[in-house]
């Protein structure tokens, strides 16, 4: 998980340059944007002073609040990404089906991506350790698929979605009690922005 | 109110049973050393197959000889204890009446003298007791750290002298083991000596199955953040198989082509696909609407065995390999997965799940006769057949970690061969066809 919370924020580091480019965000998403006029506005006032400089100190100002914005845009990426790698969703024993709180999370899930039409999921299945590897990998694809199918219906786009199976293999809790079964039977997401 | 009185019930009947079993104990004391024997008798009656008392005598050294590896009549010890086939007669020399009294109508030792520039030569022989007439006679000059491999090879000769049938001692096991918190995979001989690393990645390696003629191995990795198979020849470069499938896994070599049967995962569903590993072509191998994983191909590749969820719940099915006549094979219990055929095609061993704990078992292919050979000892998982039949070598975590065991086919004798880390998925090799060759090539 901390692998993918890395390749996330790359992606999203490398996303910056990407926002920089395009500035086609909606407004209403980046309260930055708004205060930079006024942030910027003393600035002229000094300007007459010297011009030379001001150019230059202008061009910096100017710099700075785009570095502001794109930070904040970041950041607001980076919680939402955060968001949706946290919303594990849960299964029963050898189930694939989804539980009414699962259906609940997705909604949420299904909510961000119809916002967020940059991103892009990785669907992972997984099962607790009980059972073999072959069919643990039939089985946490299963339940990869039934998350996949449910932000189908949502109206994600199948090809923002792309879903994997990694059985038993990595689990996220250890041991072998029930309780550390119950939190490995899940299907969790990693994020990618497309540009 | 129900409860208690359910409970006090079952107290009492516990008590009186006790007392019962206290009394009966009392009773029969002094003869319960008759039935321990009795109990012995019964043990060997019961087993699939009769094992054949063989005397062993150390080896006569000659010159002097720093043991640093295990001295050959020990190691012909652990081969015959390990074989199933062979109830040890253990002599300091050669002993004719001990020999007869046990019915040891062969044995087996040798002689073994330092042949200079840190070489051994060691002579191995296998008498007939009462005449000690020579039945096999064999020569090798190794160095120390090969003389494990030069008493196995022998092991194996006097097993088909004995028992007209190979020994597996020359063979091998290829198994995933945790290094450094990473499964890699590994090899190791039968008896778990030997090891050697297959696979050095960052990422998780898994599933091992042998190539024909034991040339190297198909297994799983997941450096693509999927599982996808690789092959890779000992000595030789790794490979992808099949990129052209999403995350494959399962494989299963055809042990009559060499063609790979695998399962492989798109878009949620699972199938299996038949695939020539030279020319990089696949197909789907059966249309069906079920899942399927964990393909096992009969002796002779005319049949495959597989597991499908088409009942909800993995049960073991059978099929032709043209996917014709599929019927399924198990019946009992909810959970039973990754069948194996045995190498004589009379029966199949696979897992099965109850109260949350694997257990290794085996049937007939119509799914009669159901044994059970594991039971209260942890997880016991992954079964795997030795190429002569007689054994099946699986994972365990009954001492506490997950490790590799050898048992003989009917459950008994089991015998762990690897004592620390984590080792799991353990799958035989195939008999080594150049055994007779090899020799030449010792250096």
């Amino acid at each position: 998980m901390k692998l993918y919370a890395k390749i996330a924020m790359i992606s999203c580091a490398a996303s910056l340059a990407l926002v920089a480019c395009s500035k086609n965000n909606p407004p209403e998403t980046n309260p930055q944007p708004e205060a930079a006029p006024a942030a910027a506005a003393p600035a002229p006032a000094a300007a007459p002073a010297a011009p030379a400089v001001n150019e230059d100190s202008l061009a910096a100002e100017r710099a700075r609040l785009e570095a502001e914005r794109l930070e904040a845009e970041r950041a607001r990426l980076e919680a939402l990404i955060n968001q949706i790698m946290s919303e594990d969703v849960y299964f029963d024993f050898d189930r694939s089906e989804l539980t009414e709180k699962a259906k609940e999370l997705l909604a949420q899930v299904g909510e961000l991506l119809l916002k967020e039409t940059r991103f892009t999921v990785t669907i992972e299945g997984h099962t607790d350790a009980r059972g073999t590897e072959d069919y643990n990998f039939t089985l946490g694809a299963k339940r990869a698929m039934k998350v996949k199918e449910f932000l189908s219906a949502y109206g994600i786009e199948g090809k923002r979605m792309e879903s994997v199976s990694y059985g038993k293999e990595a689990p996220k809790a250890q041991g072998e009690t029930e309780e550390a079964y119950s939190q490995n039977r899940r299907a969790n997401f990693r994020v990618n922005i497309q540009p | 109110m129900n409860f208690s009185n359910e409970d006090s019930k079952d107290m009492n009947y516990r008590n009186s049973l006790t007392g019962v079993l206290v009394f009966f104990f009392l009773l029969f004391a002094p003869i319960a050393s008759f039935a321990a024997i009795d109990t012995i008798a019964v043990d060997v009656g019961i087993s699939v197959f009769k094992t054949i008392p063989i005397g062993i005598v150390p080896f006569e050294e000659k010159g002097r000889i720093d043991w640093v590896e295990e001295q050959p009549h020990k190691i012909l010890t652990r081969d015959a204890n390990l074989s199933g086939r062979f109830d040890v007669v253990a002599s300091p020399k050669f002993d004719l009446a001990k020999f007869s009294r046990e019915h040891a109508d062969h044995y087996m030792t040798g002689k073994v003298e330092n042949a200079g520039a840190g070489m051994l030569r060691v002579q191995c022989f296998l008498y007939v007791s009462k005449s000690k007439t020579l039945r096999l006679g064999e020569s090798y000059t190794v160095p120390q750290k090969d003389l494990r491999r030069a008493v196995h090879e022998f092991f194996d000769k006097a097993t088909l002298t004995i028992c007209g049938e190979r020994g597996v001692a020359s063979t091998k096991l290829a198994y995933v083991s945790k290094i450094d918190g990473v499964k890699q995979v590994v090899v190791s001989d039968y008896d778990g000596f030997h090891r050697s690393q297959v696979t050095r990645d960052t990422t998780i390696s898994m599933m091992p199955v042998w190539k024909r003629g034991n040339k190297g191995l198909v297994y799983v990795n997941f450096k693509t953040h999927r599982p996808r198979l690789y092959e890779k020849n000992f000595g030789g470069a790794e490979h992808p198989l099949f990129p052209q499938f999403d995350q494959t896994y399962s494989p299963a070599v055809n042990p009559v082509t060499g063609e790979l049967l695998f399962s492989s995962t798109v878009d949620g569903k699972t199938d299996l696909y038949l695939g020539n590993t030279e020319t990089g072509k696949a197909r789907k191998f059966a249309y069906l609407k079920s899942n399927q994983t964990s393909p096992a191909w009969s002796p002779r590749a005319s049949e495959v065995l597989f597991t499908s969820d088409r009942g909800g719940s993995p049960q073991i099915f059978v099929m032709g390999r043209d996917g014709s006549d599929l019927r399924r094979v198990t019946f009992m219990g909810r959970y039973n997965e990754r069948a194996s055929w045995s190498p004589e095609g009379d029966r199949i061993v696979y897992t099965s799940m109850d109260n949350g704990k694997m257990n290794i078992y085996t049937c007939a292919l119509d799914g009669s006769d159901i044994v059970q050979l594991t039971n209260n000892a942890g997880n016991n998982e992954h079964p795997t057949w030795s190429p002569d039949g007689q054994l099946i070598a699986f994972s365990s975590n009954r001492s506490g970690t997950y490790q590799i065991y050898i048992m003989r086919k009917d459950g008994a004798n089991v015998t762990r061969i690897t004592n620390s880390g984590e080792n799991t998925a353990p799958t035989w090799s195939f008999f080594n066809e150049g055994i007779n060759n090899k020799k030449e090539g010792n250096k």
